[in-house]
């Protein structure tokens, strides 16, 4: 369904000086419909993953499969149709290719296969939180992958996080690893300083 | 059976995609509610649905008459009404005047343009039997600028009645209302409810879960559940909110 292959992204001081100023490397697959919780500090590298498997930012290297395509030959007007990325409060889609559209491939469907939601506003005041996880079952249900990002400062998104995702990623200084459940996650060290207190918290409840 | 039908709904602005895949139906003699946070395209939803904005892909259906990409001139003669959330009356006018030119008859009998519109019985007895549905016909006579804010709020709601529609749409109709108003108001579209279809957009979830017999809650511009209001209020999350404490 998403097949992540050997992906790279350096950034650099400017286009002569080559010196990295950042760099991301991933490489994973997700074979069946599922929903994915993503964690990791500010600035490792979160979104810009979720770019490039959106196909709205180019690679440095590797590929990425969606429903068997590769994004970045898909047309641009086309790749919202396999893969969306669901910002904060709004939704820009801005692509673009070196190449023209009549030279790349078509997406093949109309509606998303893989979703991925970048921190989504969760209150538990309103009562949206409870429509927006249905509406992630749902489109599990239907047969969509899911990646639900949250940078967790309170003890219920870890709630949430427990409640709705199957398979964990964490992205550490543009290091993406993943974790089959949520204990295996937790039981990292590294994961245990991101989470700190909220994950003591977590546990005596 | 769905009286109102919206299919696979898209509407983008440039490279901002405001409604992705929006399905809704709306079924006679019902009050539909539309809910959702700002910036979720609830308004937008209700522009294209009302033919101020032409979806990119999808279909709407009313009365099984294909209506998608009529102009809202033509979608009004069909007998599909609404309000708007920024109110727009005549306000140096009386309030019975705010009806008379949104009668469709005003247009049909203003052949001699030298007499009065108040001379012709029908159309002032038309505008008075509007006033009478929303509860204003004590001050037909008065500049509507007078009016409290929710007295304007149910003349608004007078200038979309006056087109004799089928379907009324309602966009944030308690929005700047007290609680005293926004009750007032809640009364009347209980009592409209029996002479329409209505389909209310609102931010304020307490109003639209007394009065809707089915809520569409709208998302990231796709409909992310849907349900009568006790079905949505069984939701764990719900229960926990505020909304749940009301319940």
């Amino acid at each position: 369904m998403l097949s992540v292959n050997n992906l790279e992204k350096i950034y650099t001081k400017s286009r002569f000086n080559r010196t990295p100023t950042f760099q991301l490397r991933a490489d994973f697959a997700i074979e069946e419909p599922s929903i994915v919780g993503m964690m990791g500090p500010n600035g490792s590298g979160k979104t810009t993953l979720f770019e490039l498997i959106t196909g709205s930012n180019t690679p440095t290297a590797g590929q990425v499969l969606v429903d068997g395509k590769n994004i970045h030959d898909v047309r641009t007007d086309e790749r919202d149709r396999l893969a969306i990325h669901y910002h904060q409060s709004y939704q820009v889609r801005h692509f673009s290719s070196l190449r023209p559209n009549f030279l790349l491939n078509r997406a093949g469907c109309d509606y998303p296969k893989v979703h991925l939601f970048d921190e989504p506003q969760f209150n538990t005041q309103d009562g949206y939180i409870g429509f927006m996880l249905d509406f992630f079952r749902k489109l599990k249900a239907d047969g969509r992958l899911v990646f639900l990002c949250v940078h967790p400062n309170e003890k219920f998104h870890l709630e949430i996080m427990q409640e709705i995702c199957e398979q964990f990623v964490f992205v550490q200084s543009g290091t993406v690893s993943t974790y089959p459940n949520f204990h295996s996650l937790t039981e990292r060290p590294e994961v245990k300083t991101y989470l700190g207190k909220l994950l003591f918290e977590e546990q005596i409840a | 059976m769905a009286v109102f039908e919206a299919t696979g709904i898209h509407k983008r602005f440039g490279s901002s995609v405001v409604l992705e895949k929006i399905d809704l139906q709306f079924e006679t003699g019902q009050i539909s509610g539309i809910m959702g946070p700002n910036g979720a395209g609830k308004t937008t939803c209700f522009n294209v649905l009302t033919g101020r904005y032409k979806p990119d892909r999808g279909r709407i259906r009313f009365e099984d008459a294909d209506i998608t990409g009529l102009s809202p001139q033509q979608i009004a003669h069909r007998g599909i009404s609404r309000s708007f959330q920024i109110m727009n009356l005549f306000d140096d006018s009386a309030v019975i005047e705010n009806i008379m030119i949104a009668l469709p008859q005003f247009y049909g009998d203003r052949k001699n343009i030298f007499r009065s519109a108040f001379d012709n019985e029908k159309l002032v007895g038309g505008a008075m039997a509007v006033l009478e549905q929303v509860g204003l016909s004590p001050k037909a006579w008065e500049p509507s600028k007078s009016l409290s804010y929710g007295d304007r709020r149910a003349l608004e709601i007078g200038v979309a009645l006056a087109a004799n529609p089928r379907i009324l749409f309602l966009d944030e109709p308690t929005q700047g209302l007290g609680a005293n108003a926004t009750l007032k108001l809640s009364n009347l579209i209980n009592e409209l409810r029996e002479r329409y279809t209505i389909v209310i957009i609102e931010h304020d979830m307490n109003f639209l879960f007394d009065l809707a017999d089915k809520i569409s809650v709208i998302h990231w511009g796709q409909v992310i559940a849907e349900g009568s209001p006790f079905e949505l209020r069984t939701n764990k999350w719900v229960q926990r909110s505020a909304l749940g404490e009301v319940a």
